[in-house]
């Protein structure tokens, strides 16, 4: 089988793509946001609970959409769950940054961390949306 | 299975891009001819001599270079016309897309025929290309926009449709081929259009390069196309419409040479087909697309559809073996297009999967959210033909299905 389908699809990213965790509405939420894909159709929407120091308690998705998408949204709410906001957006520019390709500057991701299975959509440069649309759509969520 | 008769085998050879190795690797199966057409070496070759050689404004100068583009700028006009069997070469206005002909039509046939409570039908199956120009009228204007059923065999469901028109509906623009089924419209649609006035706009996108038009037969008042899925340049489309209606209306855009005579306080107008034509026409592409009809009238539109006829027969028999496929639409009005979706594998992966084996097959909602919601999908992947496609290209596709499969459901 192919390096690079193998690289794209970890065991990790087609467990969360088939069984995504988090996934429905948040009871009490007091942050969302849905997300769009254009360009496929794809779709995801975001509730968090924030609470005042800015540490995300809660934070569940709903939605449909490949693998990598969901996978991806997935991971995300593991990964935010009980972080500061300050935190999470610094992940959010690391994770961009990886999915890219650029690898060298990250500070809240490294090679044991589950998000580092999504690397491999760098060589997929059509597939970089499907990874970023949970991440984006957190943070079109921070800006309520 | 006797392969490949009806095209020479050689023909691939006509086309450069097709020598192209995926990843370094793998052949090149262009399953994405519906999206866009590759194109021939005489189309690349002619865009090169024609701006060596012979490029400048057309229809503006008397100085040599200027008589040598116009001519080739007409000219291609002229095989547009016999291409499709227009009466006029007035009847064929030369656009940016398919896209910008219907915006065209949208707007100068509301502006002399539809007032605000007039209705528009349009079908579920149409490219967002012939959806939104409507949704601008509708919402500007506040006209009524009607959608016709489609049947689970993938065609409109004349019955309603005949049922939507009131003497209040102006006009029809429905796709002639889908680019989801495949599907060609029922004849019987624009007769009863004709019975009933109400005009009628088929979107050729799909068609033109695989059916032999003539708008004529077809009883259509506008017809439209895409230079770059008619192995053509990109950059260039085509509005057909009745010469009395393009007559009637008024124009699109305003600017040089659509213009009789322009004084400060008024302006009368050029006639047809100028009057369409505002500022500097894409005149490369149009030359390259009059060369890319010669390729295909060479070939022979009627051998092209016979050869896809029999991949897409292939292909379709092949695809319906796999019981893990679901295929979109009927077996019996197919033409070059094949849409399907791998039970619980997302289109994405599927065509990042066959990306890899280096076939090359569209994923996504294909501009047609409409269609996706009614057939209760978020996406399908789709195959479609194109004259140098090949038997052996669908094995390739059909094993490289099987492991894709296989890959993602253990
Ligand atoms: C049925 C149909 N209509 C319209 C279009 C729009 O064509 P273009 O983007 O070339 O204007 C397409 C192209 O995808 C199409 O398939």
């Amino acid at each position: 089988m192919n390096e690079l389908l193998k690289e794209l699809y970890q065991e990790i990213i087609l467990d969360h793509g088939n069984e995504p965790r988090n996934f429905g509405v948040c009871e009490t939420h007091n942050k969302s946001a849905h997300g769009h894909n254009p360009l496929c159709g794809d779709k995801v929407s975001l509730t968090l609970f924030v609470d005042d120091d800015d540490i995300i308690k809660d934070i569940k998705f709903s939605g449909e959409g490949c693998a990598i998408s969901v996978a991806s949204a997935s991971l995300m709410t593991e990964k935010l769950k009980g972080k500061k906001l300050s935190y999470a957006e610094n992940m959010f520019k690391d994770f961009t940054d990886l999915v890219k390709g650029s690898e060298d500057s990250l500070s809240t991701i490294d090679e044991d961390d589950s998000l580092y299975a999504l690397k491999g959509v760098k060589d997929f440069p059509m597939r970089v949306k499907c990874a970023t649309l949970a991440w984006h759509t957190f943070k079109n969520a921070l800006k309520e | 299975m006797n392969k490949d008769k009806i095209i020479r085998k050689d023909i691939r050879n006509d086309f450069p891009i097709l020598s192209k190795k995926i990843l370094k690797t793998k052949d090149l199966v262009y399953f994405d001819t519906a999206a866009s057409a590759q194109k021939p070496q005489v189309v690349i070759d002619e865009l090169n001599q024609f701006y060596k050689s012979h490029y400048s404004n057309v229809s503006r100068g008397v100085h040599t270079l200027s008589v040598e583009s116009t001519l080739r700028y007409e000219d291609a006009r002229k095989k547009v016309q016999s291409f499709i069997n227009a009466k006029s070469e007035n009847e064929i206005i030369f656009t940016k897309s398919a896209t910008e002909s219907i915006n065209l039509v949208a707007q100068t046939f509301y502006d002399k025929y539809m007032s605000t409570g007039d209705e528009i039908i349009l079908s579920l199956m149409e490219h967002h290309s012939n959806l939104i120009p409507w949704y601008f009228l509708r919402d500007k204007y506040g006209v009524v926009i009607k959608f016709a059923n489609i049947t689970e065999s993938g065609e409109i469901d004349v019955n309603h449709f005949e049922s939507l028109i009131t003497p209040k509906t102006k006009i029809a623009a429905l796709t002639h081929l889908s680019n989801v089924y495949g599907s060609k419209i029922d004849e019987k649609v624009s007769s009863i259009c004709k019975r009933n006035n109400v005009a009628i706009l088929l979107d050729g996108c799909q068609s033109a390069a695989h059916l032999k038009i003539d708008v004529q037969k077809l009883e259509c008042d506008f017809f439209v196309f895409s230079g770059h899925k008619t192995y053509g340049p990109s950059g260039i489309g085509v509005l057909y419409g009745k010469e009395n209606l393009l007559n009637e209306m008024p124009p699109y855009q305003g600017g040089g040479g659509m213009i009789g005579e322009v004084t400060t306080d008024k302006v009368s107008y050029a006639e047809l087909p100028a009057k369409y034509e505002a500022g500097t026409p894409p005149i490369a592409e149009a030359h390259g697309l009059g060369i890319a009809i010669d390729y295909m009238n060479n070939i022979g539109i009627e051998n092209i559809f016979n050869h896809e006829e029999e991949l897409t027969k292939y292909a379709y028999e092949k695809i319906s073996e796999l019981d893990f496929v679901k295929i979109y639409g009927d077996a019996n009005n197919r033409n070059s297009i094949i849409s399907f979706n791998i039970e619980n594998i997302h289109s994405h992966e599927v065509s990042s999967f066959l990306d890899v084996e280096g076939i090359a097959v569209r994923a996504g909602h294909h501009c047609c959210q409409p269609l996706m919601k009614h057939l209760g999908v978020n996406s399908t992947s789709r195959l479609s033909f194109g004259v140098y496609n090949t038997i052996e290209e669908v094995d390739i596709f059909i094993n490289a299905l099987i492991k894709c499969k296989e890959f993602f459901i253990k």
